[in-house]
């Protein structure tokens, strides 16, 4: 008896036991959890899909009338170059099947933190229609004036020909982003990850809109 | 075992005689990183009372099978099983408030509090000594908490939970909710309670 | 044990060492309230240039941060129980510092929660005058910088509303970074620019600075380590953009630079003790002063300089201690 308890395995035998009641618990957890913790995950991206294609008042108005977009979601990988870069973008419809718009989801270098945001596009890409941040760490004060209706109002309804431009004091060009004082380089790092997520995906949504009409997905 | 503290004693030395945070000065990582709002602070000392209560009595119910050279790896294996519980039914029910806390809530493995009632009362004491100490110290923790996230809270965004209380003139001191707000909050606050325990205590500073 | 009682028996027949906090004279003549004296009449250029160029916003300034900080001072002391020692003067000179570091449009509020931060976080809690490690005036600035960034940065300085012309346009610093429009050398030097209501004139730094150095109040290293260390990085930069000595002159006398280098660093408290180590705390501000210019976000950096360079103070008196003659 003893020698049976001198052994690793004599003495070790209650670490081991509670390591796989522990370990069973935690699956089980997981097990009970995990679907709603996806759904989360997936909802807080969904549910501003319309509003970022359609705008705030639209997008509550078509909730109102107990209407939602058909939401799928695509992945897209765009080549640069040694590099791939990958993009979660969003197909949205209307019920009756006309195109709503596309939502890119895309990540970047801000000043604090990365910066992680939806950019809305119309059917064929010809128009910026909006933008949201999902997750950010700038400076409270300053830099976290990005997630702002105001200022993210900016990116509205603007042409996809152009790529944006921050500027200190917007003259009313084209596509001219007014930035936010004391804060341009999180001015910039948005207006950066936008021009370069319309770039990207713009020969993208084309292709995946020609594939749609053949009806091939 | 006739000089252990009893349960009340337990309880109420972990209130102020033995806070973790402004007497022990344990727990000092979430007590900076998460005090910049209420919410956010409110839900670490839950999620820290959870895993305190459940890891004490579980660590007290098993105290006599314990080994000197192998209760470090019990304590943490029941402690680490704990936070990733509290860690999952957070991101299944409370997603935003999930997001915001990030790492620390996983960082509470690492809580020196948690692991040091787990050796100082649950592996000598019985589960119910171990819960209301457990208790008395997850009270503390948290009045300690609110405290500090009440000043920052106050002083930086001129309101409390997010509702506005002072006057809308009030200049947010933007300083408060960053981390440098934490070091001096936390400074002041520990000189204020140690000044007030010295007084009372009839010393002088 | 007997060694150390050895010791202790030596200590007692020996002569006996009072250690005092600094700032440290060997001259009886050279009191606190002598060296800060100097400092008030070396600070009147840049306080007539501030009013002259500022008017009102100025004098607003100075009053608030000086009764704020001769309160707080006052506050504080009295706190402690300790004996209230308002007559050096010193209180009135970080006030006056402070003042002429902030920007002419910050309400009321800003200056004096930086005058209380300044004397309450910046020197009594470390125990008063000469005990403290950081220069309060700029520990109180930074504080408020922080705090209340949209009110003490870059854009803060200009108010198009604003009735005096200076504060109608950008700052130099901020304009040459953010549109490289470069401000004229001449205004430059003689203060018609916006900015910090008390750096704008390179002139009056200048002639409060050399008095303050041949009065031997403040050591003449520190602001000479300063200064060639920013020739040098500047003349660098200057070079790399072929700019033939304007982005020199622009760097030298734009933002706080003169005034940090004469009036800030050279606090006896927080700087080396031996000339060598000031020398070496000189160069580290101008370093850090064009590393934050030239890479940062930040279009000046002269008050982020000083704080680093005050932290690792006690580390330059220990490398530059004085070995005696004859010891290896």
């Amino acid at each position: 008896m003893k020698a049976i308890l001198r052994t690793n395995l004599g003495q070790a035998w209650l670490v081991l036991l509670l390591a796989l009641i522990f370990g069973m618990s935690l699956a089980g957890v997981q097990a009970a959890l995990g679907p709603k913790i996806e759904e989360n995950k997936l909802k807080e991206t969904l549910e501003k899909v319309p509003v970022v294609i359609l705008g705030q008042q639209a997008a509550d108005e078509l909730t109102a009338k107990g209407e939602t977009l058909v939401i799928t979601p695509n992945t897209v990988a765009v080549e640069k170059g040694p590099v791939t870069k990958y993009y979660t973008l969003y197909k949205a419809d209307f019920k009756d099947g006309t195109p709503a718009g596309w939502v890119a989801k895309t990540k970047g270098q801000g000043y604090a933190d990365k910066i992680e945001l939806l950019v809305g596009m119309d059917a064929d890409a010809g128009k910026v229609t909006g933008l949201f941040i999902l997750d950010q760490k700038e400076t409270p004060g300053l830099g976290n004036k990005i997630v702002e209706d105001a200022w993210r109002a900016q990116y509205g309804n603007k042409d996809t020909a152009t790529p944006f431009k921050v500027v200190k004091l917007a003259t009313g060009g084209v596509n001219e982003i007014d930035a936010i004082s004391g804060a341009t380089i999180s001015s910039k790092a948005v207006t950066k990850l936008v021009n370069q997520a319309v770039s990207d995906l713009k020969p993208q949504v084309a292709q995946l809109k020609d594939s749609d009409g053949k009806g091939v997905q | 075992m006739a000089d252990q503290p009893t349960a009340t004693e337990r309880f109420l030395q972990g209130i102020l005689p033995e806070n973790p945070v402004y007497r022990q000065l344990l727990g000092l990582c979430p007590t900076l990183a998460v005090t910049n709002g209420m919410k956010p602070a409110i839900t670490m000392a839950c999620s820290v009372a959870f895993v305190l209560v459940c890891a004490n009595v579980v660590i007290s119910l098993l105290r006599n099978l314990l080994k000197p050279h192998l209760r470090i790896v019990i304590f943490t294996l029941t402690i680490a099983t704990f936070v990733t519980i509290a860690d999952r039914v957070l991101a299944a029910y409370l997603y935003q408030m999930s997001k915001t806390l990030g790492p620390y809530i996983p960082l509470i493995i690492v809580n020196c509090l948690i692991i040091c009632r787990c050796e100082v009362c649950a592996s000598k004491q019985g589960p119910f000594v171990a819960a209301s100490d457990a208790l008395g110290q997850s009270l503390g923790f948290g009045l300690a908490l609110a405290s500090i996230a009440a000043v920052r809270e106050l002083l930086g965004t001129g309101g409390l939970f997010g509702y506005q209380l002072l006057p809308a003139a009030w200049p947010d001191w933007v300083i408060m909710v960053l981390p440098p707000g934490a070091f001096i909050t936390l400074g002041l606050l520990l000189g204020l309670v140690n000044w007030y325990s010295a007084r009372k205590s009839g010393g002088s500073i | 044990m007997s060694k150390i009682s050895e010791i202790e028996g030596a200590g007692l027949e020996g002569p006996t060492l009072n250690v005092a906090p600094s700032p440290h004279v060997s001259d009886m003549t050279f009191t606190t309230k002598r060296m800060m004296t100097d400092v008030l009449i070396a600070l009147v250029p840049l306080v007539a240039m501030s009013v002259f160029v500022f008017r009102g916003y100025a004098v607003k300034q100075l009053v608030v941060c000086v009764v704020a900080c001769l309160a707080s001072e006052a506050l504080f002391v009295s706190m402690r129980g300790k004996k209230i020692t308002l007559t050096d003067c010193s209180a009135v000179v970080t006030g006056i510092i402070l003042a002429l570091s902030l920007p002419g449009t910050a309400p009321w509020y800003v200056g004096a929660l930086a005058s209380v931060v300044a004397m309450g976080i910046g020197k009594i809690i470390f125990g008063g005058l000469g005990m403290n490690i950081f220069n309060p005036a700029m520990v109180g600035r930074a504080f408020v910088m922080i705090a209340f960034a949209s009110l003490m940065g870059a854009g803060a300085y200009e108010n198009p509303a604003g009735v005096v012309d200076a504060i109608s346009q950008a700052t130099p610093l901020n304009a040459f970074k953010g549109s490289g429009i470069a401000t004229p050398v001449f205004d430059l030097f003689f203060g018609f620019t916006n900015g910090s209501i008390g750096e704008t004139s390179a002139l009056a730094a200048l002639i409060g600075g050399i008095f303050l150095c041949i009065r031997r109040t403040a050591s003449w290293e520190i602001p000479a380590g300063v200064l060639s260390c920013v020739v040098v990085l500047a003349g660098l930069a200057d070079f790399a953009a072929g700019a033939g000595g304007h982005v020199l002159l622009h760097h030298l006398f734009g933002g706080a630079l003169l005034f940090g280098a004469f009036f800030i660093a050279t606090d006896p408290v927080t700087s080396p003790l031996t000339p060598r180590g000031k020398f070496i705390f000189g160069v580290g501000v101008g370093a850090l002063v064009m590393i934050i210019r030239l890479f940062s976000g930040y279009p000046e950096g002269v008050m982020f300089a000083i704080l680093l360079m005050n932290a690792v103070t006690p580390l330059i008196n220990r490398w530059t201690i004085p070995h005696p003659m004859g010891d290896a």
